[in-house]
């Protein structure tokens, strides 16, 4: 339980949320990113084509 | 043949001058007039100011551009536009002042047809005691990201905090906002968390201490108000996700402050609720508020006009809602379309030279009466958009003086923005967010202001990708390569 250790840390950490164990590693998961940075592009050009 | 001249090449500035002179091609004239002789890629400089790009990496010559460009390139300060000429002639002209090593100081008068006011923002240090320099430069006390020499600067004494915290003795680091009225909060935020992972990876974090300090209500406000976005079925505020970045990295916030003075390791602040502070610090980085630049208007009668022409913050009037009164009765439609100066149809403003009608965020005043507010943010994709639909507007209207003007309002357009919080290409990370519309149109999308099916945000390695991916896009748009104009702005 690595991560819930900063609830602790500052009165400011006890109502927020940190991410857990799972969602850290998705983060950097080469083949999930990899798969986001797809997802990601077509919703920004989605919204680049709106704005123009 | 017309003439346009565009005060100003940064992103704004450099856009409309380099579709100007394609549109309109040799039969016409684009000079671009700026005091600087390098293109700043200023999203990147937040890694020049941890050591991880080099100066070199995100700035280049404009003058090669512009020669290659057919532009007429001047490098030097815009000082005052004339709009009706002088006593023995109509035609209008600015003057400039040359910033070129031989010929420095040297004035010369600019005529126009048309004119673009792309001036972006002087950086007002001298706003916060302490925090300039009392000459309009920064001061000693704090370092700043704003231009690549500064990141430059920056990133040394960054490196003599991480020796220190190398040799055993526990350093203070600060980042945030210099003043009550500062905007640019997201340079702020990819910097902190920049250092964040630095000191990380030179092993030194349990060393430092690391702080956030702006005058955002909240945090996650970034100077529009906060935004929310779709995640997991709910529909949540962007606070959220903010609060939770810093919890995450261990760095505490101090929120709806007002930095007032600022002294050798010492921030003195005022907090919305009119209490007092001051904040001790080995190492700041705060943002300065920003003006206009300080131009002057001058009549054919050679009566200063300035008040007329620009609001007393420095940025000029355009066709926005100026008297929209309270934070209840703003609008979406008070935002901006065409950028005409509304006295004179030939001057336009873009970028962060124009005036906005109004904050995004909600007003706030502490109850000492100190304004605390994020001013509104104007990023590189609005900027670059505004710029490019003036441009349109120039050219049009040089072929008819009846066209319609091209339209490019903030709260009709959307903004990607990539916020990041760590470089390194399998260790890196980002928050990649897309807002639509920058302005929230509360009228158009009740609740939240702003269409969630293209609101979003998300944190992970993908987003850093893309951030590198946009420094190199960028800057080979900006040197005109091959196949430039198929970038997006």
């Amino acid at each position: 339980m690595e991560h819930e250790k900063n609830f602790q840390k500052h009165d400011q950490f006890t109502l927020t949320m940190i991410p857990g164990g799972f969602a850290k590693k998705m983060r950097t998961c080469l083949i999930f990113q990899a798969f986001r940075f797809a997802v990601l592009n077509v919703k920004m050009l989605v919204v680049v084509s709106k704005s123009h | 043949m017309a003439k346009i001249v565009i005060m100003g090449g940064g992103v704004s500035g450099h856009t409309a001058a380099t579709f100007a002179k394609k549109w309109l091609g040799k039969d016409h004239e684009v000079i671009v007039v700026t005091p600087n002789s390098q293109w700043n890629w200023i999203p990147s400089n937040i890694w020049v100011g941890v050591g991880q790009m080099q100066k070199s990496d995100v700035v280049f010559p404009l003058a090669p551009v512009y020669k290659k460009a057919g532009i007429d390139y001047k490098q030097a300060l815009a000082v005052s536009i004339h709009p009706e000429g002088k006593a023995d002639s109509d035609t209008p002209y600015i003057t400039i002042e040359s910033t070129e090593k031989d010929t420095a100081g040297q004035t010369e008068e600019v005529t126009y047809d048309y004119l673009i006011n792309a001036t972006g923002p002087k950086l007002n240090f001298d706003a916060t005691p302490g925090l300039g320099n009392g000459e309009g430069q920064m001061g000693s006390h704090t370092v700043s990201v704003c231009t690549a020499d500064h990141a430059v600067h920056a990133n040394e004494e960054l490196q003599k905090i991480f020796d220190k915290a190398k040799a055993g003795k526990k350093q203070k680091i600060l980042v945030g906002t210099g003043h009550g009225m500062c905007t640019c909060q997201g340079a702020a935020f990819e910097y902190i968390f920049n250092i964040e992972h630095e000191a990380k990876k030179a092993g030194v974090r349990d060393m430092i201490d690391i702080k956030w300090i702006s005058n955002e209500s909240f945090l996650g406000d970034f100077g529009m108000g906060g935004l929310h976005m779709k995640v997991g079925g709910y529909v949540v505020s962007s606070k959220l996700f903010a609060e939770s970045l810093f919890s995450e990295r261990d760095v505490p916030w101090l929120i709806g402050a007002h930095v007032s003075k600022v002294e050798e390791g010492k921030a003195h602040y005022e907090l919305l609720d009119g209490t007092t502070g001051v904040e001790e610090f080995d190492f700041a980085m705060l943002i300065p508020p920003f003006s206009g630049v300080g131009l002057k208007a001058i009549a054919k009668d050679g009566s200063d006009v300035t008040s007329d022409m620009f609001l007393p913050n420095g940025f000029m009037k355009v066709d926005a809602k100026y008297d929209a009164g309270a934070y209840e009765n703003w609008k979406a439609s008070d935002w901006p379309r065409t950028y005409q100066n509304p006295d004179y149809a030939n001057i336009f403003a873009c970028g962060i030279a124009f005036a906005p009608p109004h904050l995004i965020s909600k007003p706030a005043t502490s109850v000492n009466g100190t304004p605390i507010n994020p001013t509104p943010p104007r990023t590189g994709m609005p900027a670059g958009i505004i710029g490019k639909a003036v441009a349109h507007s120039v050219c049009d209207l040089i072929k008819d003086p009846n066209a319609k003007l091209h339209e490019a309002s903030m709260a009709e357009m959307g903004a990607a923005c990539v916020a990041s919080a760590g470089k390194g290409l399998t260790t890196g990370s980002a928050a990649a967010m897309t807002v639509y519309p920058v302005v929230p149109d509360y009228e158009t999308y009740p609740g939240t202001g702003r269409d969630t099916k293209y609101t979003f945000g998300e944190i992970g390695l993908a987003g850093h990708w893309i951030k590198h991916v946009l420094h190199h896009m960028f800057i080979y748009k900006a040197k005109l390569h091959p196949g430039w104009t198929l970038i997006p702005e």
